[in-house]
């Protein structure tokens, strides 16, 4: 089976002499190859690897500040799990989560998608105009979360302001001490940070289709809807499948954002899981609930991760 | 399709999306603007109700108070301190690694490329807890060395993932060529591959250090002493603790975040075209 990494190199036609050549020098199987493979992998290996394996560990003992240093702790099976999902501040903040991510993921790929099919229009300007937008995430998450904290300021705040001056809302916005509201502002906040990197994906395939598939449909008399209904739709399907797993997995890992608009408050209103376990962890050293609650981001991310992985290998061979 | 090519008015037509790209573009990137339009207001401006969209008396004010009181240098030669080493380490293990993935053909390369990508998705939130035990037991806790060594972590499955593809670019040939011309292997590698990948390990440099200087929940976790705290640390505690001073907040980000919105502008182009390659081949 072909699979990602075993699919012929893309090679520059060699001139005469390569043909010589391979008789000449084995194919390259030196062992620096091996030693440069291991040491990367290696490294991922023992900084994320090891720490993901701990967790679990950690999530199936009891671990306060007494005896986080030594490996020899109680273990407690599956209890810090059953108190985790008791926790009613857990059930809320899981909902948050997928609401978070859901929310992203549509959106992320809706205003992604309509942005996209607007500069393929390829108008002058269009590329500049297209890779400018992804100054948004570039900026560092802090950065952005503390910028739109500003925005959302109840009293001076720029939404509250403009959202008055054109006569949208007569009293002002709590958006972010509003427990009703914070979700949704944080969201908002997200979108825009995350939708150009969506975006951007996804104008890469636009470019992909063939335009000679548009040309033909033309003359056929399609429509502009139905060109996108049965052209474009069809061929972005893969990708849009790829970005919806990266806007998850990116999604999940929000962190400094919310941390600096709101932190996951006001009662956990805006709080995320990976939030939820980090508080756990370092602000009521509840190590082991902390460990279990990141137990079950793991999980949801990781399934997430295999699906896109799949996704790809199927792109690849295509 | 373009208007042009169905043969409808093409010349007005396009300069009309032209035109409405423009606007979106500046209306979506405002907030941007209103970072740095926000650093350049006095206090009194700053609770000015309605805002006033372009700073009426412009004043540097933000700015002084940042050097002088918060000790925005300090942040920044921490933020640099940490995102340095991080790009360098990067960039080495990534292009080993990339080079290596690209040349051998073997079922260890498809489990190696199936880890790294699966290792890159877990949250860094997620990862700080064992990271602090961690590194706690090795007595590495508030060095740069612990943070340095955490960041490379995400940044290194990320070089990884977008440098193997462009290193298959690098005609296999070429290689050939300079072992009969009696390299070994590392001198083939130092000497003809990585000049040929100038470009791409730019991109990805450029791409880790930018992530690694807006790196937080490492520095939050794994460093408790102020005085070596990154920039991103500096504006959440500034953040957290000072609601009313939004210009000065505004001044600390803008000074943190003009490095990275000079190296996008410089490399815009380079970029884009680095992140699609890597999130979907």
């Amino acid at each position: 089976m072909k699979t990602l990494a075993n699919l012929p190199a893309p090679r520059i036609a060699g001139p005469a002499q390569a043909g010589f050549l391979k008789f000449g020098v084995p194919r390259m199987r030196s062992p620096l190859l091996y030693v440069f493979l291991i040491v990367p992998v290696g490294y991922l290996i023992a900084l994320v690897g090891f720490p993901v394996g701990y967790n679990l560990l950690m999530s199936v003992q009891e671990v306060n500040l007494g005896n986080i240093v030594t490996l020899a702790r109680p273990f407690v099976g599956l209890d810090n799990y059953r108190a985790v999902l008791a926790d009613p501040s857990f059930q809320k903040v899981f909902v948050n989560s997928l609401l978070f991510v859901g929310v992203n993921v549509i959106a992320q790929i809706g205003i992604g998608l309509a942005v996209a099919l607007f500069f393929a229009r390829g108008f002058p300007g269009a590329q500049l105009l297209r890779g400018l937008l992804l100054a948004a995430w570039m900026l560092p998450a802090l950065v952005v979360g503390a910028l739109w904290k500003w925005i959302f300021a109840t009293e001076y705040g720029l939404a509250n302001a403009a959202l008055s001056k054109l006569g949208l809302i007569g009293a002002p916005i709590h958006w972010l001490s509003d427990p009703a509201v914070a979700l949704t502002s944080v969201t908002i906040a997200n979108i825009w940070f995350g939708m150009p990197f969506s975006m951007i994906l996804i104008a890469a395939a636009l470019m992909s289709i063939p335009k000679e598939l548009y040309e033909a449909a033309s003359l056929d008399g399609a429509g502009s809807f139905a060109r996108f209904r049965y052209i474009t739709l069809p061929g972005l399907q893969a990708t849009l499948f790829a970005v919806a797993c990266l806007v998850t997995i990116y999604t999940m890992r929000a962190f400094d954002l919310i941390f600096a608009m709101t932190q996951g408050g006001p009662l956990d209103a805006s709080n995320v899981l990976p939030l939820l376990s980090y508080q756990f962890s370092f602000q009521q050293f509840k190590f082991d609930i902390g460990s279990a609650i990141g137990s079950f981001s793991f999980v949801i991310v990781f399934v997430v991760a295999l699906i896109y992985v799949r996704t790809l290998k199927k792109e690849a061979i295509a | 399709m373009t208007a042009a090519s169905l043969g409808f008015a093409p010349v007005r037509r396009d300069y009309i999306y032209t035109v409405i790209g423009v606007a979106g573009v500046a209306l979506y990137l405002f907030p941007i603007y209103w970072m740095f339009a926000s650093s350049l207001k006095n206090s009194a401006e700053i609770f000015a109700n309605p805002p006033t969209l372009i700073p009426a008396n412009p004043t540097l004010d933000a700015f002084r108070h940042v050097f002088q009181r918060e000790n925005v240098l300090r942040y920044l030669r921490n933020s640099v301190t940490i995102a340095g080493p991080v790009t360098l380490l990067t960039l080495a293990l990534g292009a080993m690694g990339g080079y290596a993935m690209s040349r051998l053909r073997t079922r260890i390369v498809d489990v190696a490329v199936m880890i790294v990508l699966l290792l890159q998705v877990f949250p860094e939130a997620l990862l700080a807890t064992p990271m602090f035990i961690i590194f706690r037991t090795l007595d590495i806790l508030n060095t740069f060395g612990a943070v340095i060594l955490a960041t490379t972590s995400k940044t290194l499955a990320f070089a990884l993932i977008v440098l193997r593809p462009l290193f298959r670019q690098v005609p296999i040939e070429l290689e050939e060529a300079s072992r009969v011309d009696g390299c070994n292997a590392w001198q083939t590698f130092w000497r003809i591959v990585l000049p040929l990948m100038r470009t791409p390990l730019i991109v990805v440099g450029a791409l880790a250090f930018v992530q690694a200087y807006g790196q937080f929940v490492y520095a939050l976790t794994l460093m408790s002493e102020q005085e070596l705290q990154p920039a991103t640390v500096g504006i959440y505690s500034f953040v957290g603790a000072e609601y009313a001073d939004w210009h000065r907040v505004m001044a600390f980000s803008s000074v943190f975040v003009l490095p990275v919105i000079a190296v996008f502008l410089l490399m815009q182009r380079k970029i884009v075209s680095g992140l699609t390659a890597g999130a979907l081949k």
